[in-house]
């Protein structure tokens, strides 16, 4: 079975179709089957209980109407107290039920939907960006989790008294039952009436708060720029006609709902008059005593809020169960795949490319037949202009990307992507705080990493100094919502855990790019630093790298164009030495270096 | 400045300027809590008139009765409850415009709170403030609907009127020692949950950085802790949800019950009717509700008056600038005197009108600093010393005043969403020179759409380099008589640098265009007329940058590629 994906898109990951989503719910519970039936058991024990006071005390009415002595109250009374105090007790304990039931499956389904977003194939990553990947972990999550823990548990029980009454209701006299259920075509038929009205409506008000938020958002954290061109007025009349769309837009979905409110109590009414009339009728040809027709119709009263508390939360479920399809479409998502033909163990830590090609899905070929070799332990340096494949190739040696043709071999032994991750890491451009500790964020890497080993990896690219006096030192809360860390520090980060991770083989891919010219030089020591002892590779933006490098490899348009040292390569005069003129040409004084 | 603003006074002017509404929506609400009440007791009066002595006159009357409760009781809640959400929703927009427009005031303002905070203030705190127009109806509705039945039951028998007014209040009260437990549990599973998130969301956004260590099973063994703990902690909170949940039905129930069987031995002395005993049943039952809403609106309303309290925290902050009494008149320039404000430590500096001067800071903290002042988020009695604009004190000008003459790029830009277009021309009308100058014309025919292209949210759509690019552009549109930028070009390549540097140095080179950048980067400096270096807070050298290239070894040091 797989999931749908005919709803959404190219762009877009797929999102389960309600057979599907049903399915994976069934197979959940048939899984928890215990806990599920207990669960049930212990909210249908409950619901009765709590039914048998309204029937005694319909009885006790009868008693009245025969001018039954006084004493005739005790047993009744015993009845009456004994349910309530069953029907009480067990409240608890059936909601509990419920609730563990939902929440353990939240918590798996959480957990393989993370894992799974994880081992997606990078490929399908780039074609679905990271949004929609990124909604469904936290958005979809929390929505299933809030509805987890607030509103089905209650649901459920309500659910479990309403059958429950209108079951006893049918015990009295199976045409009370029937004047019961009179009611439910109606809250039926109101619901219908609603909840297609209501869904756009509620789509636009998230979709009005989204604005008015974003704008509100982009004007405080930009505040210098909306100061520096006095852009004030006119983010606050942007600010103020979002805001006053979400208060129309709030006014006319509440507007709908007191509507469908009305709905409802007409249900409810006819409900009632339906019970009183029919117990009027059943009174009168002797079926029923008064006190059962009473106690219908008080049965009847005290299910006005579970019922409306079903109806009012549908709405809900409805999103939790539509957020329940895109976790599911995202856990039935094939993981990377990975052929088995690799054979062998590597011979040592040499890195071999020959003659890789590779196309994007359905886009020209971008490498036509590039051939790389890197004796273990080796420096290379991959140069040439934007778009030439430098990053392509970076991330097939590093086994993100599969060559269409070719091999990569690691100490002679062609490898698998998944194994060849194994022995090879690559740091990329896109740098990335793990929000928690800067311990934590170290110990990715190497989760049994010890403070010193930490310390001694972020000594080693040389931003321990900074690390030891930020306020808790290695304990301090760094990314989003905590300590701030400026580019160049997140990229040493990424440095240091490179050395924690320790593979043989290591590849740079513009790694120190995005830091001024001042921090430039400093990373490229500590990317030395985190390189050194292992066979490496080095996409060279700026060409100080390349010149350090044991050998440097010009590409131009997915093919190799020159190759050699870096002195040998300046001394050609080819492709190199123009680009390293045009390099030295930058640098005030040239004999400085 | 009148009275402070206070957390009650937000809350009392939330009252008093929607009163006619929450007047009419309250009265409406109360009349719906009438109604509620009446239901029951009239299912006793059907029993009691029509079931009991089976006749069918007194059904269709009474039935026909309970039609025009059900019809009153949904046209107040109707337009009652609109009247009202009209009145919440009108406030939360009236405290979201004041709240943005307190934020984003041209003088600044003086808080503790970071950004992320202002917005919880500006979105979340804004609308719990407004529901209080919502607990001042449920108040009343509830208030109304227990007189009623009081009175209802007080009518039939004083003795189980008095059971159940005093038996009420007693098991709620005695149920509400339960709350803070169940409050903390609650917040705690929230926090879990919401840490489960936002890792959830931060191990995501970084899957390619994570794949590229091979550690992505390590994040997700660590999401995993983080699930589990949150669905301990959800567990926690359910059980005790559950242990309040059997305390409160058994003790409501046994209440209801031992007043109905109170009223059922009653019913058999003689002492009250059958119809009487089942609307006591019904009251009994009834009455948990508002009463049940009495006990836990307290809560509501000091949640209410905590964001209030924030609301006002921001509303009552003080201005961060001085108001500004004096006028720029001079010619352009811009003059520092002594300036000593956290690293900087007495710089003098003078940049005549139509000079274009880099400012190399060996330390990157004293860059930031000069930027910061110039830029009015100091406030004046933090520094020492003197800027002038213009001839004029910046501590005299109004700020918007001052940023008129001299614009201050950030460094760390900030594009809203909107077209390429809205964003380049927020200071200037569209000048292709600009546009040209600041290497930005690659960027907008990047795309299809050209200028029309949309910019996504804080320009997240955009690299680093085009983000840079496009604020230049901006920069350079608003034509400003003194510029002033910080390190605009880190993000993009050496080539495209060298462009820029050179369009600047058109754009702004000439003329009375006064332009300082503060920069270590030789392709901009290099196009200055005059270099300052600034160190330990002082200026330590000054020159052209290539006199300063073949003297001065520190100078190379810093500016060295």
């Amino acid at each position: 079975m797989t999931a749908s994906d005919q709803t959404t898109g190219p762009e877009r990951l797929p999102v389960a179709d309600a057979r599907r989503t049903w399915a994976w719910l069934r197979a959940e519970l048939r899984g928890r089957w215990r806990a599920g039936a207990l669960a049930v058991l212990v909210g249908a024990v409950g619901a009765a209980a709590s039914v048998v006071p309204v029937y005694a005390l319909g009885r006790l009415v009868d008693l009245v109407t025969e001018q039954a002595p006084g004493s005739a109250i005790v047993p009744v009374a015993a009845v009456i107290l004994v349910g309530a105090l069953v029907g009480g007790l067990a409240a608890g304990p059936g909601t509990y039920l419920i609730s563990r039931l939902c929440e353990q499956m939240l918590a798996d389904l959480r957990e393989s939907t993370v894992a799974r977003a994880l081992s997606l194939p990078v490929t399908t990553l780039e074609r679905v960006g990271k949004g929609d990947l990124l909604s469904r972990v936290s958005t979809d999550t929390a929505a299933i989790g809030k509805a987890a823990s607030n509103v089905m548990p209650t649901m459920i029980s309500a659910f479990l008294l309403v059958v429950v009454s209108v079951a006893a209701m049918a015990g009295l006299d199976w045409r009370l039952g029937l004047a019961g259920a009179v009611a439910i075509p109606l809250y039926v038929m109101a619901l219908r009436w609603y909840l297609p009205r209501a869904a756009p409506k509620y789509a636009e008000e998230r979709r009005a708060v989204a604005d008015n938020s974003q704008l509100l958002v982009e004007s405080m954290q930009g505040v210098r720029t909306v100061h520096a061109y006095r852009l004030e007025q006119r983010r606050l009349h942007g600010i103020g006609n979002a805001s006053h769309e979400v208060r129309d837009i709030s006014v006319s979905v509440f507007t709908l709902f007191t509507r469908f409110v009305g709905r409802v109590n007409r249900s409810e009414f006819f409900g009632l008059a339906a019970i009183l009339v029919t117990g009027f009728l059943l009174v009168r040809q002797g079926h029923v005593t008064v006190g059962e027709s009473a106690a219908a119709a008080v049965l009847f009263h005290r299910l006005f809020n579970p019922i409306g508390m079903l109806l009012f939360t549908f709405d809900e479920v409805q999103a939790a169960a539509a957020s329940l399809a895109r976790l599911v479409g995202v856990i039935d998502l094939a993981p990377a795949e990975e052929p088995r033909d690799g054979t062998g163990e590597p011979a040592d830590a040499s890195l071999e490319l020959a003659d890789v090609h590779f196309r994007y899905d359905g886009a020209p070929e971008v490498l036509h037949g590039v051939s790389i070799s890197l004796p273990a332990g080796s420096r290379v340096a991959l140069v040439g202009s934007t778009g030439a494949g430098k990053s392509t190739i970076a991330a097939i040696a590093a086994g993100i990307l599969t060559p269409g043709s070719g091999s990569v071999r690691v100490g002679g032994a062609a490898l698998p992507p998944g194994s060849l991750r194994e022995h090879v890491a690559i740091i990329t451009q896109e740098v990335h705080v793990f929000a928690g500790p800067l311990i934590e964020d170290l110990r990715l890497a190497r989760p049994d990493a010890s403070p010193q080993e930490a310390a001694a990896a972020l000594a080693a690219v040389g931003a321990l100094d900074w690390a030891k006096d930020l306020p808790d030192g290695l304990g301090t809360v760094v990314g989003e919502g905590g300590h701030e860390l400026t580019t160049a520090q997140v990229q040493q980060l990424a440095l240091a855990r490179l050395i924690l991770a320790d593979p043989p083989i290591a590849i740079l891919d513009e790694a120190t790019a995005e830091a001024g010219s001042l921090g430039a030089r400093k990373l490229e020591e500590s990317a030395v630093a985190a390189t050194r002892g292992r066979t490496t590779l080095i996409v060279a933006h700026r060409l100080t790298q390349a010149a350090s490098a044991d050998r440097v490899v010009v590409l131009e348009h997915g093919r190799i164009v020159e190759e050699g040292g870096h002195r040998e390569l300046v001394a050609a005069g080819g492709r190199y030495a123009e680009l390293w003129r045009a390099w030295e040409a930058r640098t005030p004084t040239s004999s400085s270096r | 400045m009148t009275r402070p603003v206070t957390g009650r006074r937000v809350l009392w002017r939330a009252v008093t300027r929607n009163r006619r509404r929450l007047g009419a929506g309250t009265g409406l609400i109360s009349l719906h809590q009438v109604c509620e009440s009446l239901v029951p007791i009239l299912i006793g009066v059907i029993v009691d008139q029509a079931i009991g002595p089976g006749d069918g006159g007194a059904l269709l009357l009474w039935v026909a009765a309970m039609a025009a409760l059900f019809t009153a009781l949904t046209m107040c809640y109707r337009f009652g409850a609109r009247q009202l959400m009209i009145a919440i929703a009108d406030e939360a927009h009236t405290l979201r415009v004041e709240v943005a427009s307190k934020i984003l005031h041209p003088r600044g303002i003086r808080t503790d709170r970071r950004a992320g905070d202002l917005l919880t203030v500006a979105v979340n705190d804004t609308d719990n403030t407004s529901y209080l127009l919502d607990y001042v109806p449920r108040v009343a509705g509830a208030v109304t609907a227990t007189a009623v039945s009081a009175v209802a039951l007080l009518v039939i028998d004083v003795q189980l009127g008095l059971a159940v007014l005093i038996g009420t209040p007693v098991v709620l009260v005695a149920l509400q020692a339960a709350t803070p437990l169940i409050t903390r549990r609650v917040a705690e599973q929230q926090e879990l949950a919401g840490e489960a998130t936002s890792l959830a969301a931060n191990v995501v956004s970084g899957v390619r950085p994570l794949r590229g260590i091979g550690a992505e099973g390590a994040a997700a063994r660590r999401y995993d802790e983080v699930s589990r703990r949150s669905l301990r902690a959800a567990l926690r909170a359910a059980r005790t949800q559950g242990g309040y949940l059997s305390a409160s039905m058994s003790s409501g129930a046994l209440l209801a019950c031992g007043v109905a069987i109170l009223a059922g031995w009653f019913a058999l002395n003689g002492r009250i009717t059958v119809g009487e005993l089942i609307t006591v049943i019904g009251l009994a039952q009834f009455l948990m509700e508002p009463i049940g809403l009495l006990a836990v609106v307290p809560g509501w309303v000091a949640e209410a008056r905590a964001s209030a309290d924030r609301v006002a925290g921001v509303l009552d902050a003080e201005p961060l600038l001085p108001e500004g009494t004096e006028e720029v008149a001079g010619p352009s320039g811009l003059e520092l005197r002594t300036l000593r404000y956290g690293p900087l430590d007495g710089v003098d500096l003078r940049v005549r009108p139509g000079e274009f001067v880099g400012v190399v800071p060996h330390r990157a903290a004293d860059g930031e600093a000069l930027v910061k002042i110039l830029s009015g988020q100091v406030a004046p009695e933090e520094y020492e010393g003197g800027v002038l604009v213009g001839g004029a004190h910046l501590s005299r000008l109004a700020p918007a005043d001052a940023r008129r003459v001299m614009l201050v790029e950030p460094h760390l830009t900030d594009l809203f969403t909107g077209t390429v277009e809205e964003n380049v021309t927020a200071g200037g009308p569209l000048d292709e020179a600009a546009l040209e100058a600041s290497a930005a014309g690659q960027v907008v025919s990047a795309h299809p759409d050209g200028l029309a292209h949309l910019v996504a949210e804080r320009g997240a759509s955009l690299s680093g380099g085009q983000r840079q690019r496009l604020a230049l552009a901006r920069a350079l549109m608003a034509r400003p008589p003194i510029l002033v930028m910080h390190d605009p070009t880190t993000a993009v390549d050496a080539v495209t640098e060298h462009e820029i540097a050179r369009g600047l140095r058109a754009l702004r080179g000439t003329g009375e265009l006064t332009t300082v950048v503060v920069t270590s980067s030789p392709a901009l400096l290099a196009m200055t007329d005059r270099v300052v270096v600034l160190d330990g807070g002082r200026v330590t050298a000054e020159g052209t940058h290539a006199d300063l290239a073949v003297t001065d070894d520190d100078y190379n040091r810093a500016v060295l590629r």
